[in-house]
């Protein structure tokens, strides 16, 4: 049954070549027409997810479901999905124009037809002028545009991105990040990305499937997985954060405290069922973030350490201050404030109250 | 000072030795007697004995008496042939041997390799058994009852020439081939089917015009070394199947010409220069896109 507004669907797939297992039963769904990025370490099995889809490789088990049905027998050459490599794979003895002309001649479409579609995408690419130029005469950031453009031009269901611009400089990847957005946006095909790099899932995606040694940690929005880590894998993977160990206390309402060596922490946990679920005494690890430390008296709803400033450096619009929580253990506490034009107060050694609000502290098992 | 400078001499003087040797080996042994060969051509022969002064009678001989130009384009056609012939046939082997992994790759490589360490006379033998009236593939013929007397049509002639120095010369198509094919990357054939094009498709559309610089220069090397040869047409050419190599060999042997003879292995070398240049420009054009 095809499930209206998923395109495809992984179910329990699994991969492993001999005894070694490269992915563990993994349950995915891509929605239509979204930007979904796989993010995780080298070794995490996001690249093996692309290849099973692409058909590239065959999965060990479980099944791959386009609009229902299984596309376990389905050749690379008959699925619908199109592949922007992650070296590009542009043909050398091919002119730009026949490389992003080759999905249809190939399946033999008028002359005419090609010329213009071909035409249209390399407009769509920003590489109108440079059709008749052969891949080695471009520069990375324009074979990338090709390789994109030859992916687009057969109006694929689904467009699969293996880590394309991991060998840009810098400044060519934020670029390309927001041109990869606003094409997908203009062409609302739907998008599955495949990274390592966090800023880059973040600034791009609509969903974030983190993967960890094979498995799914978390599948989410980009606030999602910043704000509301599911697991310590998330919480550390993105980011400086905070994690402090401790043991459940009770549930209360939509928060939960957790007693840990810089004394009671009252979390959100909101959306959360599991945390919720857990019996108090479990261990656990209460999760913020720097930014969302403040300097000050504690109100309702907020929890206050007294902490040691330790060091304080300047980052220009924020100053990251490190910090040693004041009780018996030595945590380290990192809080991210805004600069002020006059300097800051803040000394080496001085104790100040730090408030997190229970908002922003999040639990996750340990 | 002068005791480190004394130590650093004869390891000084090393490097300038080798590089002194580099040098006269192609020189000495190579460079040297061709331009000799140049000098001789330029030269003509009365009575059995050479006249140093020179003359281009060798050169215009050979344009324009009626025997030599047909010959020499017969010739230059029979080595395209060849070469067409071997590259024809060494794809599929070199295709093949891509496809095979380990220790099987190894074995038919090695088997590939086997005949080019054999004499090259005997290599002649062996097919010449199999080509002549009485040999192997007429009587194999005559007992299927295919034919029912001897064919000739590959006995002592230019076809049987062909057929000898193709089946020679398909090792040394084969390596250059196999190498280009290993070199298309993978991702390229997965590029192409993933753009929708059949296995066939990815095949003509991809791997032969990436193939093209290897079997190019495996379509020259064959021709150099089927031009230059004259064994196996003296051993199984006959009357008619009568080579440019083998007027040269008779210049030196029984006409006893020897400046004749260089005349037309100057024009030989020429046409072997071509080639070779040919071949590496034609390679280079479809190889320098990358």
């Amino acid at each position: 049954m095809a499930e209206a507004g998923i395109l495809l669907k992984l179910r329990s797939v699994s991969k492993s070549y001999g005894a070694t297992a490269i992915l563990h039963s993994i349950d995915l769904d891509v929605r239509d027409g979204e930007f979904i990025t796989i993010l995780g370490p080298s070794g995490s099995g996001k690249t093996t997810i692309l290849r099973l889809i692409g058909g590239f490789t065959q999965p060990s088990g479980g099944q791959i479901l386009l609009d229902g049905s299984d596309i376990a027998a389905m050749p690379i050459n008959r699925r619908p999905f199109n592949t922007v490599f992650q070296d590009y794979a542009l043909f050398p003895h091919l002119t730009v124009e026949a490389n992003v002309g080759y999905g249809l001649a190939v399946r033999g479409t008028p002359r005419a037809e090609i010329t213009k579609r071909v035409a249209d995408a390399l407009e769509l690419v920003q590489l109108g002028p440079l059709g008749k130029r052969f891949p080695g005469q471009l520069s990375g950031g324009q074979r990338q545009r090709v390789a994109l453009a030859r992916a687009i031009i057969c109006r694929p269901r689904l467009i699969l991105l293996d880590e394309p611009l991991a060998a840009l400089d810098v400044e060519l990847r934020r670029h390309m990040q927001t041109f990869l957005k606003s094409i997908q946006t203009e062409i609302r095909t739907t998008f599955l990305f495949v990274t390592h790099d966090q800023e880059e899932a973040i600034a791009m995606a609509d969903r974030i499937c983190v993967m960890s040694a094979g498995r799914i940690e978390q599948i989410g929005s980009p606030h999602e997985v910043y704000y509301r880590p599911g697991t310590e894998f998330v919480a550390k993977f993105f980011g400086e954060n905070n994690l402090v160990p401790g043991t459940l206390g009770p549930v209360e309402g939509t928060t939960r405290a957790i007693d840990t060596a810089v004394g009671r922490l009252v979390c959100s946990i909101d959306g959360q069922p599991k945390i919720a679920a857990l019996p108090a005494g479990s261990p656990a690890l209460a999760v913020f973030r720097p930014e969302a430390v403040g300097i000050g008296d504690a109100a309702e709803g907020e929890n206050r350490i007294a902490a040691r400033i330790d060091q304080v450096a300047f980052g220009g619009a924020s100053t990251m201050v490190n910090t040693a929580a004041v009780h018996q253990s030595q945590q380290i506490l990192k809080a991210r404030l805004q600069s002020r034009p006059d300097g800051t107060s803040l000394s080496q050694g001085e104790t100040i109250p730090l408030v997190v609000p229970a908002s922003a502290c999040r639990l996750v098992a340990a | 000072m002068s005791d480190s400078a004394a130590h650093a001499g004869p390891h000084r003087l090393t490097p300038w030795l080798a590089t002194l040797a580099a040098y006269i080996v192609p020189l000495g042994f190579v460079l040297a007697p061709m331009a000799l060969f140049l000098v001789y051509s330029f030269f003509s022969v009365d009575h059995g004995s050479i006249v140093f002064s020179p003359t281009i009678s060798n050169y215009v001989r050979f344009f324009t008496d009626p025997v030599f130009l047909p010959i020499f384009w017969r010739t230059c056609l029979l080595c395209l042939a060849v070469a067409l012939l071997c590259v024809l046939f060494a794809f599929p082997v070199a295709y093949f041997l891509t496809t095979l992994r380990g220790r099987s790759r190894y074995m038919l490589l090695v088997l590939l390799l086997v005949p080019l360490l054999m004499s090259y006379v005997i290599k002649i033998y062996a097919v010449r058994s199999i080509l002549g009236g009485n040999g192997m593939l007429n009587r194999a013929l005559l007992a299927t009852g295919l034919i029912d007397k001897p064919s000739m049509l590959f006995v002592f002639n230019l076809n049987a020439v062909l057929l000898t120095l193709t089946v020679l010369l398909i090792p040394f198509a084969v390596l250059p081939i196999f190498l280009s094919l290993e070199r298309i990357p993978k991702a390229l054939r997965h590029a192409s089917a993933d753009l929708g094009a059949t296995n066939a498709q990815t095949f003509w559309r991809v791997t032969v015009p990436l193939s093209l610089p290897g079997t190019l220069s495996a379509m020259s090397f064959v021709f150099v070394l089927a031009i230059g040869d004259f064994l196996t047409p003296q051993m199984v050419g006959g009357q008619s199947g009568f080579t440019f190599g083998r007027i040269i060999y008779s210049q030196f042997g029984t006409a006893f010409n020897w400046p004749f003879g260089a005349a037309l292995s100057v024009i030989l070398a020429a046409v072997v220069i071509l080639a070779i240049r040919l071949g590496g420009r034609l390679e280079s054009k479809h190889g320098g896109a990358k």
